[in-house]
């Protein structure tokens, strides 16, 4: 299994340990990451919203640039994974927008077919290497770790486009979860937003969305949170204590990880390895009894 | 039965100045503004909306922010008050979670009608809110919304990309035709 | 010289209506039902809108009285399976399919089921209970007889057990019954084969086949029925605790564009409403709610009962379709997030049980049905009338009639009254054809 790895702008620039994580995990279970040249951004989450166009157009140059590489794409965030994927359907759907995006594509030297392959990182753990060959590849278990999946909205939606994972009912990352020995259980905001898009325009509000959320995966008796989207973790790992802060409650701490980190870790991988050290959540406690 | 917030926040999005433009009024933006009001009133079948409220309680914004009604939104579109909206902030409180379009009955989709109505807003110059410049700058200006830092760890020091040995950022090979192709699709067409 | 018989395909309500009204007139009726019992869904039911009178209670004289009836043959576990001719003269074979008990003997004393191993989830209880191998579908099943069920009996998988036919007192049992061919020539046929309900799992926001205390109102009306499996106490599935909060959620599956069907199921505000009061009068503590699009409630006397449920039994009614269903891991309660659109505030609100009404849905049979009698089905499944206005219950084959929820949802009021007109139509031509 070869992809050419998208990072987009979030991770490469900051969230890095998430990249050093998969860079890490991904080839000791088979999958090589083959780097992308002369990429962008891919347009979300402020390019959309100005210029639908301008945003089709960036996604489209990355997706030819993965096309000339021959390789289907691993965009790490799901808010990338999201700009792909509807930009795929757009120019399949309106063979006109296509016919603009490549006139304006051929200034760059670039030509959009529309015949790439986009999956998800969760498709390619889940579907493509497996849960039992991630399970056998395990030397240091998380036992007795509950840890809730928090998928993120673009990885499960808009599930006509493509369906990365069941929209209502995802279980890819539970099982992803399970794979390492951790447990993990359904709760009901499973599926919430971490409301990162509205950090834009409302700060405070975009705080008690995802502590809300942060509150009740506590109150579940979970003792960690983990994700796949760069998005995602800024906001309940990075923002985590203006969090506390903006709904007052000094008691609210959760580990929060990337999944490869989790992944990394029960491999027997070292902890500075994956980035773990940039996490500003507590994750200390948790990493410490998996190294044990 | 009340809402879990408790109190309702009111909408206040800090709003940028835009500043005038000649009207560089560029055939393809035009076809695709065309095109996007025509899925607008048509074929996004905003007038086929029931209005029976899945959309808005679905919504994590809704749930917190007064004045913020997906539901609300596309019966203002149905009665054709789209300057209002154009000219509110509401069509900027959408976190595009995406719940409004999965659960839908009718394929109305707030969140793609919003998304149209933020690109009319910006092409009407009535502008959008302060944080998007310094993605939309970072993007044209380098490629990518923000430049490889150092970050600080749980335990204050400093990391940088290379100190994971990760390797250096590629961004577009010749930055200067990029940013004028990005540049000429975005801003194509603005009124002032 | 006798008038040729008249065949009825489907023994629910309507069936039974059709083959009464021409039994009394003199006809000669075989009415065919798949099942191993006619009542169809209306037996199912707990009670009936907007009278209010019990479900079974009503159907249950006519069930007999068609058994009893001279002139009426019933043939229960047959299905029609080819026909030809033409009005006046329709030859019908139809297929019955071993009930491995003889039907001249059972008394339906019912030794055999106590007494036999096996239990199978009981479909006509909606899965909430289960049954034996050898079975009476229901209480007052009518014929009052067993029936073997071969696909889980220990004799007929492994050749072992026969515990029902050493126990039986009337020697009902027979292993060695066929599927038997029946022929019968006919001068009209009617159809009233009925109506199914939709299965929700897909609408995956509502949770149900995740979440236990989220059901269909057929198995809602199961659990509050007296014969149900929890006798008539409305306790919910997952923990057996009494639910003293019910949400009521309409068109599910229903005027729905995208994934759904965009037509209205017709009876489900009366249903929903009838469920509500139902509840109250159980106890009048409970919290009732009902979630709605519009109340279509334009039959005679529904408005003044969805009034009286408002104002005298203290239903709650708030328009705005919820958005998601989620169940609370910690205390098992489930909460509705919905906006009350007339006052635009979005809540959220625990209750102990959700009804989801279901749109109803077209057999699967009709498919087979249609092709065996020459009909037309529309989009969705239904058999099509001849036309909407002026031939409502003819079809375009003459001498095939429709009648009841087999052309589309439909409440029992009308269902009966339009197998009264089927069985106007089917004299009419029996008249005719006789010389």
């Amino acid at each position: 299994m070869r992809y050419a790895l998208y990072l987009g702008c979030t991770i490469q620039s900051e969230q890095f340990g998430y990249e050093a994580s998969v860079r890490e995990t991904l080839p000791r279970l088979g999958v090589e990451l083959a780097d992308m040249e002369g990429v962008s951004c891919c347009g979300f989450p402020a390019l959309n919203s100005v210029s639908k166009l301008g945003w089709h157009y960036l996604s489209a140059r990355n997706l030819a640039i993965a096309e000339n590489m021959g390789l289907a794409v691993l965009p790490l965030c799901n808010g990338c994974h999201l700009s792909f994927v509807e930009t795929k359907h757009a120019l399949e759907k309106d063979p006109e927008l296509k016919n603009v995006i490549n006139m304006n594509l051929d200034k760059e030297g670039l030509s959009y077919r529309g015949d790439v392959r986009v999956v998800h990182l969760l498709e390619a753990l889940h579907d493509e290497v497996g849960t039992q060959k991630i399970s056998e590849e395990v030397v240091k278990p998380l036992e007795g770790m509950k840890i809730a999946s928090h998928p993120g909205c673009h990885a499960i939606r808009p599930s006509d486009l493509q369906k990365v994972d069941d929209a209502e009912n995802p279980r890819k990352l539970d099982d992803l979860v399970r794979a390492l020995g951790a447990e993990t259980f359904d709760y009901p905001e499973k599926i919430d937003c971490c409301g990162s898009q509205l950090a834009l325009t409302s700060g405070r509000v975009t705080l008690r969305i995802a502590g809300e959320k942060l509150q009740a995966v506590k109150s579940y008796g979970f003792d960690g949170l983990v994700t796949t989207c760069p998005f995602c973790f800024k906001m309940y790992d990075g923002r985590q204590r203006a969090i506390k802060a903006a709904l007052k409650d000094d008691s609210l701490s959760l580990p929060v990880f990337y999944y490869t980190q989790l992944l990394g870790l029960a491999l027997g991988l070292e902890p500075a390895r994956l980035g773990l050290q940039m996490n500003r959540s507590p994750v200390d406690g948790l990493v410490k009894s998996v190294l044990e | 039965m009340r809402t879990q917030a408790g109190e309702l926040v009111s909408l206040q999005v800090r709003r940028k100045r835009v500043k005038c433009l000649s009207p560089e009024i560029n055939e393809t933006e035009v076809r695709f503004i065309s095109r996007m009001l025509t899925r607008l009133v048509g074929e996004m079948n905003a007038t086929v909306c029931e209005q029976c409220g899945k959309c808005s309680s679905a919504c994590p914004v809704s749930k917190m922010i007064e004045g913020f009604n997906p539901r609300r939104l596309i019966a203002k579109v149905s009665l054709g008050k789209i300057d209002e909206l154009l000219r509110g902030d509401a069509i900027w409180t959408c976190t595009a979670c995406l719940k409004c379009r999965e659960r839908c009955p009718e394929d109305v989709s707030p969140y793609d009608v919003i998304l149209i109505l933020r690109n009319l807003a910006y092409r009407a110059g009535y502008g959008y809110p302060a944080g998007y410049d310094d993605f939309i700058e970072g993007v044209i200006g380098r490629g990518f919304i923000s430049e490889p830092q150092a970050v600080r760890t749980r335990d204050g020091w400093k990391v940088s990309r290379g100190d994971l040995g990760l390797p250096e950022v590629s961004g577009p090979g010749d930055m200067a035709q990029f940013s004028a192709v990005v540049k000429g699709i975005i801003k194509a067409g603005r009124q002032g | 010289m006798m008038d040729k018989p008249v065949l009825v395909i489907g023994g629910g309500v309507a069936g039974i209506q059709a083959a009464l009204d021409l039994a009394d007139r003199g006809l000669n009726v075989h009415l065919v039902e798949k099942s191993p019992s006619i009542g169809g869904v209306m037996a199912q039911l707990d009670k009936t809108f907007p009278t209010m009178d019990c479900s079974i209670c009503i159907l249950a004289p006519k069930m007999i009285e068609c058994s009893r009836h001279p002139n009426i043959t019933i043939h229960t576990l047959s299905q029609v399976k080819e026909v030809t001719g033409r009005q006046g003269d329709f030859d019908v074979k139809v297929l019955k399919e071993p009930r491995y008990v003889d039907e001249s003997r059972c008394t339906g004393c019912g030794l055999c089921s106590e007494k036999c191993p096996t239990r199978v989830s009981d479909g006509w209880q909606k899965g909430l209970t289960e049954r034996k191998a050898i079975y009476v579908m229901f209480p007052q099943a009518v014929p009052l007889v067993a029936k073997i069920d071969s696909e889980h009996c220990l004799y007929f998988q492994k050749g072992v057990c026969q515990v029902c036919s050493r126990v039986c007192p009337a020697g009902a049992i027979d292993y060695t019954q066929q599927p038997e061919e029946i022929s019968l020539n006919v001068s009209s046929i009617i159809v009233a084969t009925g109506i199914q309900e939709l299965d929700p799992s897909y609408i995956g926001e509502y949770g149900y086949g995740r979440f236990k205390d989220v059901v269909t109102s057929l198995e809602f009306e199961r659990l509050v029925c007296a014969s149900g499996p929890t006798g008539g106490h409305l306790d919910r599935p997952s923990d057996g605790r009494h639910a003293d909060r019910i949400a009521f959620v309409q068109c599910v599956g229903s005027r729905s564009h995208k994934n759904g069907y965009p037509y209205c199921s017709s009876v489900c505000c009366m249903y929903a409403t009838k469920e509500a009061v139902l509840i109250k009068e159980h106890d009048p503590g409970s919290e009732v709610t009902i979630f709605y699009m519009d109340l279509k409630v334009y039959g005679q006397g529904f408005q003044q009962f969805v009034d009286r449920a408002k104002l005298h039994w203290g239903v709650e009614y708030v328009r705005g379709r919820p958005g998601e269903i989620r169940r609370n891991p910690i205390t098992g309660d489930l909460v509705v997030w919905y906006e009350d659109t007339i006052t635009g505030d979005v809540y959220e609100k625990t209750v102990d049980l959700v009804v989801l009404c279901t749109t109803l849905i077209a057999r699967p049979e009709n498919k087979e049905l249609a092709d065996v009698l020459g009909l037309k089905l529309d989009e969705w499944g239904f058999f099509k009338s001849r036309d909407p206005v002026r031939g409502h219950i003819e079809t375009d084959v003459p001498g095939v009639f429709v009648c009841g929820c087999c052309h589309g949802p439909r409440d029992i009021p009308e269902s009966v009254a339009e197998a009264s007109a089927g069985a106007a139509y089917a004299a009419e031509v029996s008249r005719r054809c006789t010389p």
